[in-house]
């Protein structure tokens, strides 16, 4: 057999034997911490706000850490932005019932040459106070990531994540009485717009309701989503090809951009569920608790047993 | 042979090979196995210590945890038939915040030093290694590699008569963390391939060399225990953590990544690697017999 068949035979598949991504149940425990950049990366629609919900409605406490103050994104000048997308990102927050949300305020689309050690460090700070089970974010292995805020948060969350466990790392934390505490699993998420993000490697089903506050925590942002612009701008490209969307006929802007995401939104929820054989998902490449050992992995799996 | 002449590749030669390592166990856990066969068969084996390990142990301070990870790193060594140890001394798991062409000088240094026929170094391709210093030490490595063959980095070295050096043959080691990891590049020429090694008469040596690092596997395991623990679960092995449960933790880990790596090849215990050598950087068409 030629070499390079022999490789494509060996390549590890993820899906399950039927094709589809298998659908895994949300981990036991009590705290999520979704760390991520920008006001609206825990709402867009490669991610995770259908996640987040979900994690609300089987019981967690659900943080979202900002770590950029957003000045860019927006149509007002910096210190506006600034304001009305943190205003937006509590709303969005609110409306996945979300406990907080913490801006770290590093300057928006700056984030390439920060020192990467302090960013990770104000989050092991994080980590030790919420004691998050579960951390959510932008895989630091993706693919084709153009934003460097996303590369550098998600960087910062790789080593943060499980280094907040360990006694020799900051141990002046101590002096708060902030004890090493190590999150077990990760949820990555990439943005597939840009090119093959990743591979995602589980599915999360979703309900009907969690899909609504998804779309609805989306359309929060109107500083940048949702806006009369948008549609405006959808239907005047849509009038050049003679092309019209009838069920914007005699509605308002404002209506009908949030109509258009709305379909997004279902569509893209409808997709992932798709790939898993449910009505609604998101998709992500999700680390177990014991990943970091893949010596071990058959033989825990043999050897663990139940108290 | 002309041009493996002009690339600075002797071919008959011992083997000299030059391994680093971001911290004190990767290479051991990754490549320990090929390395202790290249040893025995007479290769000169150098190996490179990036970072100090001050992180890695349980309830230890920062300094007595780099004491007993520098002893322990020597002995190792030493089970897999290294002959030296070269510590950069950087704080473990802090590489984010090191300067990326200071550590890739250093590691110039040495390469044009030991003019090695072999390098081993962390795959900074791999996915989802959660240590990110392996991503770090990789990158640098990689470029060092690059770099010790081009005259002009690094002037005051040429000043101090080390003149440029091509390492021929480059292993990228890993543990088995990427499911994409055998996934092959898009041309069988020129850029690194996957590569397994039969590991199994090396086999027992790897898992003493492994056992020798006592102050991390302590670290492991009672971290794995303890997670059982405040989840109801049990491992009946670390019921008493002690230094023969640890042991066989560490067994069980080394024999798990040589069977991970073995599955579909014709190997019982092996390694895996991408590998760039001579085949894949020069043509065969190129390539001439003695």
């Amino acid at each position: 057999m030629r070499p390079i068949l022999l490789f494509l035979l060996l390549a590890l598949p993820v899906a399950s034997a039927d094709g589809k991504l298998p659908l895994k149940p949300l981990p036991k425990g009590k705290v999520a911490m979704v760390i991520q950049p920008h006001h609206d990366d825990h709402t867009t629609d490669y991610g995770m706000g259908g996640l987040i919900a979900r994690f609300v409605d089987e019981g967690y406490d659900v943080y979202y850490v900002r770590a950029s103050n957003d000045e860019k994104d927006g149509p007002h000048g910096y210190p506006r932005n600034d304001m009305v997308n943190y205003r937006e990102a509590v709303a969005a927050a609110k409306v996945l019932g979300m406990k907080k949300v913490i801006s770290l305020n590093w300057r928006n689309d700056y984030m390439n040459p920060i020192p990467l050690n302090e960013l990770r460090n104000q989050i092991i700070l994080l980590i030790r106070k919420y004691k998050p089970d579960v951390v959510i974010g932008h895989n630091p292995w993706e693919h084709y990531q153009k934003n460097p805020d996303h590369r550098n948060v998600g960087r910062a969350m790789a080593e943060a994540w499980w280094m907040a466990g360990l006694d020799n790392v900051l141990p002046e934390h101590k002096l708060l009485g902030m004890e090493p505490h190590q999150a077990w699993y990760l949820y990555g998420k990439a943005r597939l717009d840009w090119g093959l993000g990743q591979r995602p490697n589980i599915a999360v089903e979703l309900n009907a309701e969690q899909v609504r506050r998804k779309q609805t925590a989306y359309e929060t942002h109107r500083n940048v989503y949702a806006n009369p612009a948008s549609a405006r701008a959808y239907k005047a490209a849509l009038a050049r090809e003679n092309l019209h969307v009838p069920e914007w006929e005699n509605i308002d802007d404002q209506t009908a951009a949030v109509m258009m995401e709305e379909w997004h939104m279902d569509w893209i929820s409808r997709q992932r569920g798709a790939q898993a054989g449910v009505r609604y998902a998101e998709d992500y490449y999700f680390l177990d608790e014991f990943d970091y050992l893949p010596g071990l992995q058959d033989y825990l799996a043999r050897e663990v047993k139940r108290r | 042979m002309f041009l493996l002449s002009a690339l600075g590749i002797a071919a008959a030669q011992q083997p000299v090979v030059l391994v680093v390592t971001a911290d004190a166990p990767d290479y051991v856990l990754a490549a320990g196995g090929t390395i202790a066969g290249m040893a025995a068969t007479g290769a000169a084996v150098h190996l490179v210590r990036v970072t100090n390990d001050e992180k890695d142990s349980w309830k230890l301070s920062p300094e007595e945890t780099i004491r007993r990870a520098t002893e322990e790193s020597l002995a190792a060594a030493k089970i897999l038939g290294v002959r030296d140890v070269h510590a950069l001394g950087y704080r473990g798991y802090d590489l984010g915040g090191v300067s990326f062409t200071e550590i890739r000088d250093r590691l110039i240094f040495l390469i044009r030093h030991y003019k090695p026929t072999v390098m081993f170094i962390p795959n900074p391709y791999t996915e989802f290694d959660r240590v990110v210093d392996r991503f770090y030490t990789g990158r640098a490595a990689e470029d060092a590699w690059r770099a010790a063959a081009l005259e002009n980095y690094q002037p005051p070295y040429a000043d101090a008569g080390m003149r440029p050096h091509l390492t021929p043959e480059l292993y990228y080691y890993a543990q088995p963390h990427d499911p994409y990891r055998r996934e092959p590049e898009s041309t069988a020429t020129f850029v690194p391939q996957p590569k397994f090694v039969d590991i199994a008469a090396q086999l027992d040596r790897k898992i003493r060399a492994a056992q020798a690092f006592s102050t991390s596997n302590e670290n492991m395991a009672r971290r794995l225990a303890e997670r059982l623990a405040s989840t109801g679960r049990t491992l009946p092995l670390l019921a008493t953590v002690n230094d023969g449960s640890i042991a066989k933790l560490v067994e069980e880990n080394v024999r798990g990544l040589a069977a991970v790596n073995a599955k579909e090849t014709p190997h019982r215990a092996a390694e895996e690697f991408r590998y760039a050598g001579v085949e894949f950087r020069i043509p065969r068409k190129y390539r001439s017999a003695r």
